[in-house]
């Protein structure tokens, strides 16, 4: 058979280039259709909702459009009395369609506040953006250390990779005593971040390392290397930072290879959160984490929470619908002080609403712009027919 | 002995780990080295049976259930094979044929999120094989011992039938020379859209019985593909022995290799995949026969 002539190899270059713009352009989302926004008098307010509708956290996005919705709902549709027009735009995975999507709905949209954003990476990339255009984000999940640092536009009503690892630590040093504990994390930021966190607590408590291992990011499918080290090392306890798939495929293999009898098994609450819980069943039974929220946590305020989620999704709540739900307070409170509704006024008026009542509990914004907030001891237990984390303490 | 003892787990899971990188890459090779088709929808293939392990099996499993999983996984995967078969039939160039499976991928994986949901989902052990056993003092998952077994009876079947009967005569025959199979009356693509339909099905039952160790989500079809192509690469194209040796050196880089080396998990992969084609370009073990060695270009 004769090879491809040259004249029908560029003909199939050019479709290649072709269908790879199509890709590109239906990735930055169809924004022609949307309206020019524009000032609609000082009775509404636009909100950008920059959540993921695809890819890996596309459940995440899923969850915290729901608690942003029902806060939204609960409210009448309205945010410290003000109309709300809500903007929706996919953040996607990473960073090549996040940062998009925001300036998307900034320049285009023109929204006087932006809540959501899962991914770190993002959430690093929109940070001078946001701050330029004078529009406050809210970021309600992005867990990176370095995103929230006191700038005006920029505030987070979810989390600090370190703080969950660090809020853990004293009381796993205590459990311990002359016992050692070996850390094992995914090796991106994230883990990273969250592995320094519990070791600077732990180590404050007095507690012994074992050692550590960094496990290749997204491309790992076999723990037993890792645990075997674990194992070997004589550890009584381990310590990880996992999420998504990993965090199911990682606490099946902690459990088949017979460690979870032996070793006790730590780790920041994204281990056995939402999804990941109900995919992990019955292995994750006994796994004990640390997290700011949890679903069985016996508050009024959660209980009620919970009862509105679920009658309006079918789903018990996660700590990514928490997130969202708060950063729909926030600006609640926010927008009932403000001076009018420009990002200006907002993002001055988010730095003294105080103390936000939660199902979390009670939170206020840290110097930094990061949540003040409790962090619970939770544990895997059987409860209902299904698998749930049961608060057991407070993390002082 | 002591270097045996602790690196004993390691080794036999990287053989657990070979067993079904090799029922699942063995198809991408035979295609590509038979039909000589670049199928990127492989590992779309092999997450449809993750996923119907995900449909049919529930927590408490028995064996004879998981038995009608594996069928159910071979009929999809044979049916999915055949269509892909047909739809790349008249497509020659690599480039179209990329293209092409590649859209089949990404609407295969968008229909299956929509079943599904973007959740992660587990796949149950079989309850009976969800215990572990000591091997050699160590406790190790039973399950992974039979993913193993089972591995090695296909891989055998598949080679004799291949190599020693009249059918494998004929698949061989079609790929030497298409024009002369046809004189005698039989219709080459048939058999070569039936190479296609068992490739796809090993791949579907692969992906079935990786289930209970990988889960199955979106995305995994990429990450299934990208292993697949790797093994693939290194073992050779288009031949049994190539895949088996390939998913075992990949099996074993993956568990021994980053049991031994932590520090360069991330990169001992492909730099086993890259040392292989710096000193054989063709792969370990490629066909003696087939589109792969030109032999009828």
């Amino acid at each position: 058979m004769p090879g491809p002539s040259r004249r029908r190899l560029r003909r199939t270059s050019l479709i290649a280039l072709v269908a790879a713009l199509a890709l590109t352009a239906a990735a930055c989302g169809g924004s022609l259709d949307e309206e020019g926004g524009g000032e609609e008098g000082s009775g509404s307010v636009k909100v950008g909702l920059a959540l993921p509708a695809s890819g890996v956290y596309e459940p995440l996005g899923v969850d915290m459009t729901r608690g942003f919705e029902l806060y939204l709902e609960e409210q009448q549709g309205k945010l410290g009395g003000k109309e709300v027009e809500v903007v929706k735009a996919d953040e996607g995975e990473a960073p090549d369609t996040g940062v998009p999507a925001v300036q998307k709905l900034v320049t285009q949209d023109k929204v006087d506040a932006l809540v959501g954003i899962v991914n770190s990476a993002t959430a690093l990339g929109v940070k001078d953006t946001v701050s330029q255009s004078k529009v406050p984000l809210i970021v309600a999940n992005a867990g990176a250390d370095e995103v929230a640092d006191g700038g005006d536009y920029v505030w987070r009503t979810s989390f600090t990779n370190g703080g969950v690892g660090e809020a853990l630590g004293g009381a796993v040093a205590e459990e311990l005593g002359n016992e050692s504990v070996y850390l094992m994390a995914a090796d991106y930021a994230a883990g990273r971040e969250s592995v320094a966190g519990f070791k600077k607590s732990f180590e404050a408590a007095g507690g012994k390392i074992a050692g550590e291992s960094f496990t290749p990011f997204g491309t790992t499918t076999d723990w037993q290397p890792f645990l075997s080290k674990a194992q070997n090392s004589g550890a009584k306890a381990v310590y990880v930072f996992y999420a998504g798939g990993e965090a199911v495929n990682f606490v099946k293999q902690y459990k088949s290879f017979g460690l979870g009898e032996e070793i006790q098994l730590y780790g920041a609450g994204f281990l056995t959160e939402g999804g990941v819980l109900a995919a992990q069943g019955k292995a994750a039974e006994g796994v004990r984490t640390s997290l700011h929220y949890s679903d069985q946590l016996d508050t009024p305020e959660n209980k009620e929470f919970v009862d509105a989620y679920t009658k309006a999704y079918d789903a018990p709540p996660t700590v990514y619908a928490v997130q969202a739900y708060d950063a729909a307070a926030a600006l609640d409170l926010a927008l009932k002080d403000a001076d009018g509704t420009s990002g200006e006024a907002i993002a001055k008026a988010l730095g003294g609403i105080g103390e936000i009542e939660s199902p979390r509990g009670t939170w206020s914004f840290d110097e930094d712009h990061n949540p003040d907030q409790p962090y619970f001891l939770r544990e895997v237990q059987a409860v209902d027919g299904g698998f749930a984390n049961a608060v057991l303490n407070e993390l002082s | 002995m002591d270097w045996l003892d602790a690196n004993l787990l390691s080794i036999l899971n990287g053989l657990a780990l070979a067993a079904l990188l090799f029922l699942i890459a063995v198809g991408l090779s035979l295609v590509f080295g038979t039909m000589d088709v670049l199928n990127l929808a492989h590992g779309a293939v092999s997450l449809t049976g993750a996923y119907i392990g995900v449909a049919l099996l529930d927590p408490d499993a028995g064996a004879g259930q998981f038995v009608v999983a594996i069928l159910a996984a071979a009929a999809v995967g044979l049916a999915f094979g055949g269509a892909l078969a047909l739809l790349t039939g008249g497509v020659r160039d690599h480039l179209r044929q990329a293209l092409l499976t590649l859209g089949i991928a990404m609407i295969a994986g968008d229909i299956l999120r929509q079943l599904f949901g973007a959740d992660v989902q587990s796949v149950p052990t079989p309850n009976g094989l969800a215990g572990s056993v000591d091997v050699l003092g160590k406790s190790y998952p039973v399950y992974r011992l039979v993913v193993i077994g089972l591995s090695i009876v296909i891989g055998v079947v598949l080679y004799v039938v291949l190599e020693r009967t009249q059918v494998g005569a004929l698949v061989r025959a079609t790929v030497a020379d298409r024009g002369m199979v046809e004189t005698l009356g039989v219709r080459s693509n048939v058999v070569l859209a039936g190479v296609f339909a068992v490739g796809a099905a090993l791949a579907s039952v692969g992906g079935l019985l990786a289930g209970p160790v990988l889960g199955a989500q979106p995305g995994l079809d990429n990450t299934i593909l990208l292993l697949a192509l790797v093994v693939v690469v290194v073992g050779g194209l288009g031949s049994i022995r190539g895949a088996v040796l390939g998913a075992v050196l990949v099996g074993e880089v993956q568990t021994l290799g980053v049991a031994l080396f932590p520090a360069y998990a991330s990169f001992l992969l492909f730099g086993a995949m890259a040392l292989v084609l710096l000193l054989k370009p063709g792969g370990l073990l490629p066909a003696r026969y087939g589109a792969a060695t030109g032999g009828h270009a």
